[in-house]
């Protein structure tokens, strides 16, 4: 579903992602760990037409969306959904649903899926009057993800869905990650250290420095002492 | 005296609906895109010479029927396009809004100058779009300003209606709260940029229109809006509608009381008075975003 070959990204002079290559497959659930800030997030937002200067090769489905516009990976069904949320601080959690289905490709199937972000945050639901800018963080960051599956997009990547939020949510993101998993979507979360998460996943990586320096099965990582200790935290 | 308040009342009140309709459109650029539009004030003129040219010269079937109708899709066109070929190329340079200032500022004194040299340096005068008096009771209302007064308060609904519950609404107010947020949706953020400006070009125009048949086609008469548009802007908030909205007719109320009891020359030191006093106070204005 999604190949990526030799991809490099820049921010003004600093080179982020050096010869990235990796793929995810239809259906899968992959995590990316590694340290913060050794390009990740960044990773994500190149797939997604977020990042300017990019080098390299993107396939989402056999076509190349590296250095499409924004806008138009999102039409693909590409979403990105940001570590920082990145909501519309002064708008309800209904309009931001809303504006979740902006995309072309997302309206036909807007109430649908506005059904299917009910039943899976109930609590949000409750609250669809309430602006974002006053929700905790961990509403906020379900509301963020609710508004990721408003895109209807197939390939969802997720940025630290669990990144400073409590246990409890934790617990509750990982839930729902597994639910929107079994609808068929693919999965491609960036994450440091979650242990429900890696339960789910078909497949692991690890960056650092830029550069992928590990993939396999959960099994794999699990099995090698080094990277139990140091990114698994087991 | 009483019936004097009553007329410079109705006076201040007629003024800020057509105040408010010109200023929301520059604080809805300045809300969504972050560059303030300097040329704003030459873009009313544009309105009073385009009602002129099709009803003098031109004398269109239709009169100011027809100048309205055509004008928006003429100040859609004009403002998109702006847009697109002046300020969009700008902005992948760090400093852009600096660059969009200085860039407005020069087109606004290349527009003002070249009214001057297509229509010459006289003022010119529209016909009223309609003549008349209305008594109610002791008062007496011209109906040209009723009407003006109708059409910026339905200029106004329009828009907010349109921001509100229309795809392309929801986006501008996405674009102007979260810019990252809304590319992340799907946004297209540079077609919302010029259609946001295309929508500002279209409510001062239309103030254009709407004033310049009241008063005069002034070549040089667009400083004077420009730092009208701008006092309500800042006095409101920068960006915020609804600030604007309130300052427009403080504005209007403001300059009429003043004029009528200091006299006219008066008005822009008592309105910059009211805006440096506020920012002393309130340095994000009436109701903007701290």
């Amino acid at each position: 579903m999604l190949k990526i070959n030799k991809l490099n990204t820049y921010y003004g002079e600093s080179h982020i992602l050096k010869d990235v290559s990796l793929s995810v497959g239809q259906g899968q659930v992959v995590i990316m760990l590694g340290p913060n800030g050794h390009g990740k997030s960044t990773l994500l937002k190149s797939i997604c037409g977020l990042v300017e200067k990019i080098d390299g090769r993107i396939l989402y489905d056999g076509q190349e969306i590296a250095g499409l516009p924004s806008e138009k990976i999102v039409n693909l069904g590409v979403t990105y959904i940001a570590e920082n949320r990145e909501l519309f601080p002064y708008m309800t959690v209904k309009e931001n649903l809303k504006l979740g289905a902006y995309a072309r490709s997302a309206r036909a199937s807007e109430k649908k899926n506005m059904a299917w972000v009910a039943s899976l945050f109930p609590k949000l639901m409750q609250r669809h009057n309430q602006m974002a800018s006053t929700m905790s963080g961990g509403e906020a960051k379900m509301l963020a993800i609710a508004r990721g599956l408003m895109s209807d997009a197939d390939l969802l990547c997720i940025d630290e869905p669990a990144l400073g939020l409590q246990p409890s949510y934790r617990v509750e993101i990982s839930k729902i990650i597994r639910e929107i998993s079994k609808q068929g979507k693919t999965v491609f979360i960036v994450e440091q250290n979650i242990p429900q998460l890696i339960e789910m996943a078909d497949k692991i990586y690890i960056m650092e420095e830029g550069a992928i320096s590990f993939e396999g099965k959960k099994e794999d990582a699990l099995n090698n002492e080094q990277l139990r200790e140091i990114f698994l935290g087991l | 005296m009483f019936l004097e308040i009553v007329d410079v009342f109705i006076s201040g009140l007629i003024n800020g609906s057509v105040y408010a309709l010109m200023a929301v459109g520059l604080t809805l650029v300045y809300g969504v895109t972050k560059a303030f539009n300097f040329a704003y004030g030459s873009f009313y003129n544009l309105g009073g010479y385009f009602a002129w040219l099709l009803l003098i010269p031109l004398t269109v079937v239709g009169g100011y029927y027809s100048v309205f109708f055509l004008a928006v899709p003429f100040f859609f066109i004009v403002g998109y396009l702006l847009e697109k070929v002046l300020i969009a190329p700008l902005r992948k340079y760090d400093d852009w809004e600096m660059k969009v200032m200085m860039l407005t500022l020069g087109l606004s004194l290349f527009m003002d100058f070249g009214y001057q040299s297509v229509f010459g340096p006289r003022i010119k005068s529209l016909p009223s779009i309609i003549d008349g008096t209305v008594e109610i009771g002791k008062v007496v209302l011209f109906q040209q300003d009723i009407v003006i007064f109708i059409l910026s308060v339905s200029g106004m609904l329009c828009f907010g209606w349109v921001l509100n519950n229309t795809r392309t609404g929801m986006a501008v107010q996405a674009v102007a709260q979260n810019p990252a947020g809304a590319q992340i949706v799907g946004i297209p953020k540079d077609f919302i940029f010029a259609a946001t400006f295309a929508i500002s070009t279209i409510m001062v125009g239309f103030g254009g229109i709407l004033l310049c048949q009241k008063n005069f086609v002034d070549p040089m008469g667009s400083t004077d809006i420009m730092i009208k548009a701008w006092v309500i802007t800042a006095f409101g908030g920068m960006g915020s509608i609804r600030g604007s909205l309130y300052a427009a007719f403080i504005l209007g109320m403001l300059e009429a009381f003043v004029g009528w009891y200091f006299g006219m020359i008066h008005v822009q030191i008592a309105t910059l008075t009211l805006l440096l006093v506020t920012l002393a106070i309130r340095p994000q204005g009436l109701m903007g975003r701290e």
